[in-house]
């Protein structure tokens, strides 16, 4: 599956990297909301490139936060089988709210183990359950 | 009354952050205790502002930043470039800074953060400190600061 990791920290984007590559999944990096826009607007909107099945997210980045980067996927119906998981430090409650109101599926909060984010993905079902890094 | 983070709030915050992406095998944790020579080569910041308004900020040596930037970059500590550490440096503040946030009253939110490579720490005017944890990793000092600002947002618009 492609997934899009996307957060303004490369060290961050290394870690989520690695927890996903090693469940076979392909990975497409991006630093900010923007460029993550950017991409799927150059590959897959205005070409054919393959839409990714997940993306996660952070909050806080730098010219396109996470919450405007999902809100943005929500209104593109060809983006509607992309599945978001915000990966952020903000865990108000009514952040958290927010978000899945907005359309993200699933919600981790840093810091996080690898098992952590295994196991949201397998409630997501993008994983088989018992997988574990 | 408002509730303010204390330095074992700190404590448990970076023994969660240390165990997920510094000292995953459990044999380098962060000891609470200040290091023989307290050193402040890097810090990082990040600030918070709503119902509470301060900064958190995490400072160190420049050879612990090296070694967040090796643990967090995958690399050796040799290869670990300025911008490494400021990377891996600014996402700790952030991950430490947010995990303070949530002790906080609500609604607050957090700045992207700053690092400063050059020795300094920053300058935060018209603040006091709250509580910091003085720590030792790899016998290198790191330092976790929360400070409040003492301003009257209020009362400088006013």
């Amino acid at each position: 599956m492609l997934t899009m990791v996307i957060d303004d920290s490369r060290a961050m984007r290394l870690i989520l990297k690695r927890i996903v590559a090693q469940l076979g999944f392909d990975v497409v990096e991006a630093g900010n909301g923007q460029e993550a826009m950017d991409y799927l607007k150059t590959n897959v909107l205005d070409g054919e490139g393959e839409i990714p099945g997940l993306a996660l997210v952070d909050w806080n980045m730098p010219e396109m936060n996470g919450l405007e980067f999902v809100t943005a996927v929500r209104a593109e119906p060809r983006l509607r089988g992309m599945t978001l998981m915000m990966v952020t430090t903000e865990s108000e409650q009514n952040q958290i709210v927010r978000a899945l109101a907005s359309g993200a599926h699933e919600y981790v909060i840093k810091p996080f183990t690898p098992d952590a984010i295994i196991d949201k993905l397998a409630l997501l079902g993008l994983v088989p359950n018992g997988v574990a890094a | 009354m408002t509730t303010q983070p204390t330095v074992e709030d700190l404590k448990v915050i970076a023994e969660q952050v240390w165990s997920s992406y510094l000292d995953v095998d459990g044999t380098s944790p962060l000891l609470p205790v200040a290091a023989d020579k307290k050193v402040i080569d890097v810090t990082a910041s990040v600030s918070v502002t709503g119902a509470w308004r301060g900064h958190v900020l995490v400072s160190c040596s420049e050879a612990a930043g090296k070694y967040v930037g090796a643990a967090l970059l995958g690399i050796e500590f040799d290869d670990v470039a300025e911008e490494d550490v400021a990377d891996a440096l600014g996402e700790l503040a952030n991950i430490i800074g947010g995990n303070v946030k949530s002790l906080l009253p609500e609604p607050c939110a957090l700045s992207l953060p700053h690092v400063h490579i050059d020795g300094s720490s920053g300058r935060y005017p018209a603040v006091t400190e709250v509580c910091h944890l003085d720590g030792t990793w790899r016998d290198e000092s790191v330092t976790v600061t929360v400070l409040e600002s003492t301003t009257d947002l209020a009362g400088a618009k006013a």
